[in-house]
């Protein structure tokens, strides 16, 4: 018996951003097609994993996540030339904690001149993430964007309350825009028209849905995501930005990834279960569409690269 | 227990008062209505009062600045009366009790920005579409008197001859009635008028007099809103509308929304003071209406109601407690036809009062009389009903199916919990427009003169406007301008729209965030339900070739800027259609119609409610309207912002 | 596709007779159209009605039950493709494959190590559904292998085996614990079909596309056996992918009744067990009824029950969080308590400005189903009596030393009531979130 199989065409295309300049660039988005649904459609670009690096050494990271970062914690540069060289990062993030008031507050000049820096011994493309308090993001990205001025890099994070100041440093020197939603499909959106109407070109935003991990209300932004791609290929441009999924952080803060195997026998080993519970997280997040996943164990990297690898063959043959 | 004396100016009237009462209760009981939306809990700050002689005990409140407290402001509310007193009112504080204007009430009733057309096309509307039968009638009878071959019983012979005249199967009559009968004939000559009143399917005799008085038959509709009564009287005979009458619900005094009624009722007598402020209105405005017209009470003889389900309840005395409880369920929907002294209203002792038929505990008999009136339910085409007051009521359907739904749309468009908020009334700035070069503002005052708030109306206008000069983001938020109008408040950015030298209060008068949030999830909650009830019959809203907008506050809207807003949806323009008060319409058909009460307890009965509360995507919906106009913007592709 | 509510209600009697239950014959067709009622309740329906009705209900993929009793497995009746449609209904069945070859003391070891993999989260109990004996050798062996195991275990078994005698012997001893069998293909189907009918078992049926999957399924239909359960076989991840979707897409859109039925996937990677997972991972997002694994760690089996609860959550269900103490920041006995609803948008709204304003508080987070402040207030959720009982059972009075309680500047009105109930003193914040900040600096 012949079966016809059901073919679906999507009217509308995620946007290709191109992160990072010159021949190191990175390209992400540009499909028309749900993921790994190659045979209805484009998927130009693989996924991508950036490595999650700080500008202070961390506190409450478990020893299984310092372990690979022995030595070079306390010394950023350090730190983004192993990912670079000894893990073969294509993306590095770099988070500025240590401008918050709260830790250390580092005076913006400080940290851009560390930007300016990381930007001439990394030659992956970066991602640079303010320090979470909106008063001081305010004043450090803004300088932060002058100092990468032209590279071309991610920059975070916008949010409803608080997003004009980055958008125009972003605006004015050229970078891409990490705009960040609650869980909720409709402020997503309206952030995006929001920063949209300031002038920035809508292939320079980038979706970030506040994922949840493994076991920690994953399966809202799980939902949020599918349902974003649904309406982008349907046509809804200001929501056909590819989204960036902050895996690690939230891996590393569950339970199951942290606890130790004498704290809960019942969990087996630590190391793996910590490893798996971040590279699951990922790959549940790229069957709703992830593009970027910004991660922090190697082992966890290699997994969900591999994966990534595997499953892209046929791209790039 | 030691009594004060109050006095309250600018009238000057006085009233006795036990020490310890409030000043509120004071003004309360010399019929003098002050504002206060939070029913007395002195969080709203809107029953501000001056004092200016004599002794109070008083909370501090946030809601006075240190300035007012020195001028010597006191919420009425909070201020325990300690000597006799002396206080001033100020015009911001007025509940306006004084009636409204003939001519306000006529805007009301038509529609401010209605072109007449439309006005002369909702009349023609309901011309014609139920026989004339009104719920009472009156039949002059003149009685062959008994002799010895017919020598049915009085009561029987009474039957008799109405039966000739007029084609009624049961009828009953009170004992009343038949004690008095004997001696009425024969006294009367057996020349009798008998009033015939329809009461729950069947006819009832409620009147015999003496004589011709066939001519004199009156009675009221009445359309008991959470914030307004209006109310006509009708000539039953002719049809003829004698006049129409609007005054403010006291029970206001009560808390400006259904819920802090419902809360109120619970209270040590409560429940009756809220059923006393209903009827109180009621009955100074049938005093009113008689006077003016020259008629005997006694010649009115039914009254007709339609009310929210909350509002019907109070009126009855029935204890709303349920209609907040999940499953949201209220004691009756139906109510039996009562007598009107029941109830406490003063008509004919034996006169009839009716209620219109509800649908749930939040989609009452005035939204049945919406529906009736406007016709939506025997129409080929879909059609939408609009009904915006303190909860915004839908419904959706043709003549196939009618489902209807609520939305807590708050008081927002009605002008209460925004920082210089007004009912539309006299005083009130509306039609308001922005220039995009300059950011100068040009506004109606209702009634001419200073300005002392804004209504809804005027929100919607300020808004729009704001969204098309740039002033605001999709969002709401200010963007920085240059502009003497824009200025830092105490709560974040505002805008000044009258400054202090054209305001009644010497104050400016302006719009912050915190207003513009306000009501941005008025018009949100509205939108979405609307959206709900179209996704639930799989249908688009382009689907609808009707909207009829409806309500005291619908009559003032400015299409184009409420679409901007997202608060009606973006259809062709030409498919809105004022129906200005459609409830107190309905009603009037019915008073005159038994056909139209048989008619609209079908409808009553049709409408299927949808419980937006318990739907899974309502929240959704909300959350996307939650924007100007709308985050799906595709949603609203002809709009000008 | 299913009826629309108002295609049904066009079927109904519209006399609103409310024998059914329902205020309204829409209403009831509303309801009919989600599948939450049966149209039996209407007394009034004309035969062609019923008809229609009853095909329209008809679930578009077969609910199939493994196994019986309390643990037993049921999958399929799924009725959308993406989980915020509606949800997912039925949690795939997660299984371990066990060879007979192995040990008895081998197979026991790891029957005691498949038993133990149960972890409780969030309230509910997380353990594995299934193992399944796979034949390697003689007909005696895999018969013993199924004997012992289902001696061990209390789990639903899976039968893999293509030798006819085997699962004939196999099922004889087991079948009233209602195995699955694996599998039926195109060469074996003709012969194991009286095998299934006569033992009344469910059925994997296995080919290599779509095609030759539907013609097995549809000759099995007409003999009456409709308990089944496919398979693809093994193939590249994306590959599956696309098949799991298209037989989804198919049954739903298309009503394809030869592959309106659940589908198995077998993962097996012994050489790297984090690949292994990671496949898993994928088909439990992407439509599979059953996924079997060769591996049985702990971490193995607690990621993927994980993922499979998330992923067959409620999604309509409110989002809500626990309703408890949450402290902020570097409290102390005398940091301010805020209380607010536990609708998570509120919470989190909240949460977000107490953090902005750098003041350690506590907030309270009240359990009022979900709702935000001004819905729970209307519907009594959120009154002076359910935040006074909150107070108490969530014992803050031991986290602090004073008893002042900051509640949401919308229901100033419980102020005089709520200190009279709780004995805190009430302090009445602001209206909106973003006042939060400047209000806890100023207090």
């Amino acid at each position: 018996m012949g079966i016809e199989l059901i073919y679906q065409k999507w009217s509308g295309k995620i946007n290709e951003v191109t992160i990072g300049s010159e021949s190191k660039a990175v390209k992400i988005g540009g499909q028309n097609s749900l993921p790994f649904l190659f045979k209805e459609g484009g998927l130009p670009n693989r996924p991508r994993i950036a490595f999650e690096i700080w500008d202070v050494p961390p506190q409450d990271w478990p020893d299984e996540l310092r372990r690979p970062y022995g030595g070079v914690l306390e010394d950023v540069i350090k730190w983004a030339e192993r990912c670079q060289e000894e893990y073969k990062a294509e993306i590095i993030c770099v988070r500025l904690l240590g401008a918050h008031p709260d830790l250390g507050n580092k005076p913006s000049a400080e940290e851009a001149r560390l930007v300016e820096l990381l930007l001439q011994k990394v030659a992956v493309p970066l991602i640079i993430l303010g320090c979470g308090d909106d008063q001081k993001d305010n004043e450090l990205m803004p300088v932060c964007c002058q100092a990468a001025r032209g590279k071309r890099c991610l920059v975070g994070s916008a949010v409803q309350d608080n997003y004009r100041t980055l958008t125009a440093a972003v605006l004015a020197d050229g970078h891409n825009i990490i705009a960040e939603s609650p869980i909720d499909i409709n402020i997503a959106k309206q952030l995006n028209i929001l920063i949209s109407d300031m002038g920035l070109a809508q292939d320079r935003i980038v979706i970030n849905p506040t994922v949840g991990a493994l076991g920690y209300g994953l399966e809202y932004a799980y939902s949020i995501m599918e349902r974003a791609r649904l309406a982008a290929l349907s046509g809804d441009k200001m929501l056909a930005m590819p989204f960036i999924c902050f895996v690690g952080q939230e891996s590393w803060r569950a339970k199951e990834a942290k606890a130790l195997e004498t704290e809960f026998p019942q969990w087996g080993p630590q190391r793996e279960r910590g490893i798996i519970w971040e590279a699951a997280t990922a790959v549940a997040f790229l069957q709703s569409g992830a593009d970027i996943l910004v991660m922090r164990h190697p082992e966890s990297v290699n997994c969900v690269r591999d994966y990534i690898n595997v499953n892209y063959q046929d791209v790039d043959s | 227990m030691e009594k004060c004396k109050v006095i309250f100016y600018p009238e000057g009237k006085s009233v006795q008062i036990e020490k310890g009462k409030t000043i509120l209760a004071a003004a309360i009981s010399a019929n003098i209505y002050i504002n206060s939306s939070c029913g007395g809990e002195g969080v709203c700050g809107r029953c501000k009062v001056i004092l200016k002689k004599g002794e109070v005990i008083s909370q501090p409140s946030g809601r006075l600045t240190l300035e007012q407290r020195k001028q010597g402001y006191y919420l009425a509310c909070q201020a325990l009366v300690q000597s006799d007193l002396e206080v001033l009112i100020p015009p911001e504080s007025r509940l306006d009790l004084d009636k409204l204007t003939q001519e306000e009430i006529d805007l009301r009733l038509k529609g401010l920005y209605a072109k007449a057309e439309e006005v002369d096309s909702v009349k023609s509307l309901e011309e014609g579409v139920f026989a004339h039968s009104p719920l009472a009638t009156k039949l002059y009878l003149e009685l062959p008197a008994p002799n010895h071959v017919d020598r049915i019983s009085d009561l029987e012979r009474l039957y008799r001859q109405i039966r000739k005249m007029n084609d009624i199967p049961v009828m009953q009559t009170g004992l009343v009635n038949i004690r008095r009968l004997g001696r009425l004939l024969r006294d009367s000559d057996w020349k009798v008028t008998v009033t015939l009143g329809k009461r729950n399917g069947t006819t009832e005799i409620v009147l015999i007099e003496p004589g011709d008085t066939s001519d004199k038959n009156f009675g009221f509709c009445f359309d008991i809103g959470t914030t307004t009564i209006s109310t006509q009287l009708v000539d039953l005979n002719t049809k003829r509308i004698l006049g129409t009458r609007a005054t403010y619900n006291k029970q206001a005094s009560y808390g400006s929304d259904i819920i802090t009624r419902i809360i109120c009722a619970r209270q040590q007598d409560c429940l009756e003071k809220l059923h006393h402020a209903v009827i109180d209105s009621m009955n100074e405005m049938i005093q009113a209406l008689i006077r003016d017209n020259n008629i005997d009470l006694n010649d009115v003889n039914c009254i007709l109601c339609a009310g929210n389900t909350t509002m019907v309840h109070l009126l009855l005395r029935v204890d709303p407690t349920y209609i907040r409880r999940e499953p949201y369920v209220p004691t009756a929907n139906f109510v039996p036809t009562i007598r009107a002294a029941e109830a406490g209203i003063k008509i004919n002792p034996r006169g009839l009062l009716f209620c219109l038929p509800g649908v749930s505990s939040y989609v009452g008999g005035d939204i049945s009389a919406g529906v009736l009136s406007c016709g939506m339910y025997k129409e080929e085409e879909i059609c939408m009903l609009i009904d915006i007051g303190t909860n915004g009521e839908i419904v959706l359907g043709n003549r196939e199916f009618l489902i209807s739904a609520a939305a807590s749309a708050g008081p927002a468009f009605e002008g209460s919990g925004l920082s210089c908020g007004a009912r539309a009334a006299r005083g009130a700035i509306q039609k308001v427009t922005i220039d995009p070069k300059d950011f100068e503002v040009k506004y109606d005052v209702i009634r001419g003169g200073k300005a002392h708030g804004i209504c809804g109306s005027g929100y919607i206008d300020i808004i729009s406007c704001m969204l098309k000069t740039s002033l605001i983001t999709k969002e709401g938020k200010f963007h920085q301008i240059k502009s003497n109008r824009l200025r830092q408040g105490d709560f974040g950015p505002e805008f000044i729209i009258a400054f202090r030298d054209e305001a009644e209060t010497g104050s400016d008068i302006f719009i912050t965030e915190g207003d513009i949030e306000n009501i941005k999830r008025a018009k949100a909650a509205i939108f979405a339900a609307a959206a709900m009830l179209v996704k639930q019959m799989s249908l688009e809203f382009s689907d609808i070739k009707k909207v009829f907008i409806a309500g005291g506050f619908g009559t003032y809207i400015d299409v184009d800027n409420a679409v901007n807003i997202g608060l009606l949806p973006d259809i062709k323009r030409d498919r809105f259609i004022f129906v200005g008060n459609s409830s107190l319409a309905g009603a009037r058909q019915v008073l005159l119609s038994h056909e139209a009460m048989k008619k609209i307890e079908e409808i009553a009965r049709r409408i299927t409610y949808l419980e937006l509360s318990i739907e899974p995507s309502y929240m959704d919906e909300y959350m996307a309207a939650m924007f100007f106009p709308h985050t799906d913007s595709s949603r609203f592709v002809n709009v000008d912002i | 596709m299913g009826l629309s509510g108002l295609d049904i209600y066009k079927l109904l009697p519209k006399t609103n007779c409310r024998e059914c239950g329902f205020v309204t014959c829409l209403a009831f067709a509303m309801q009919l159209a989600k599948r939450q009622v049966s149209s039996e309740k209407c007394p009034y329906l004309s035969d062609e009605a019923k008809r229609t009705l009853e095909s329209a209900s008809r679930p578009p993929i077969k609910l199939i039950t493994i196994g019986e009793g309390d643990g037993k497995l049921e999958i399929g009746n799924e009725t959308v493709m993406f989980r915020h449609e509606e949800k997912f209904h039925h949690p795939c069945g997660l299984g371990f494959i066990i060879e007979d070859n192995l040990g008895d003391k081998e197979i026991s070891e790891t029957i005691k190590k498949i038993n133990a993999l149960n972890f409780e989260r969030v309230g509910c109990m997380l353990r594995p559904d299934l193992i399944a004996i796979r034949q390697n050798g003689n007909t005696d062996r895999f018969v013993q292998a199924v004997k012992a195991v289902r001696e061990q275990t209390s789990m639903n078994l899976m039968l893999m085996s293509k030798d006819f005698k085997a699962q004939q012997e196999a099922l004889k001893l087991v079948s009233s614990a209602r195995p699955l069998v694996y599998c039926l293909d195109k060469d074996n189907y003709q012969e194991f079909s009286s095998l299934i009918s006569e033992f009344k078992v469910p059925v994997v049926v296995c080919a290599q596309d779509l095609s030759g999957l539907s013609e097995i399924t549809q000759n099995l239909i007409n003999q009456g056996i409709e308990d089944i359960v496919l398979d693809t076989g093994k193939k590249a991840t994306t590959e599956k992918i696309w098949e799991m979707t298209q037989i989804r897409r198919l049954s739903l859109f298309r009503s394809q009744r030869s592959l309106g039925f659940p589908s198995l996937v077998i993962v097996e990677n012994r050489a790297d067990p984090f690949q292994e997972t990671l496949t898993a991972i994928t088909y439990i997002a992407k439509y599979a009824g059953i996924v079997l694994i060769s591996g049985n760690e702990t971490w193995e089996a607690l990621a993927l029950l994980t993922l499979r609860q998330n992923i067959y959550t409620d999604p309509q269900k409110p989002l809500c969080v626990e309703p408890k103490i949450y402290p902020v920041g570097n409290v102390n006995n005398n940091s301010p308590v805020l209380i607010t609803t536990n609708f998570s948008l509120t919470y989190y709204t909240v949460l977000g400005e107490v953090e902005a304003s750098k003041v350690p508080s506590y907030i309270v987070a009240s359990d009022t189903e979900g709702m935000s402040v001004l819905t729970a207030w209307a519907a009594e959720k959120f009154t002076a009596e359910t935040i006074a009982a909150t107070l108490d059972k969530c014992n803050i009075k031991d986290s602090v030393s004073h008893r002042r309680l900051i509640i949401p500047g919308y229901v100033a009105v419980l102020s005089g009531e709520l200190e009279e109930r709780s004995g805190w003193q009430i302090i009445v914040g602001p209206k909106e979130a973003s006042g939060i900040p400047s209000f806890l600096k100023n207090l």
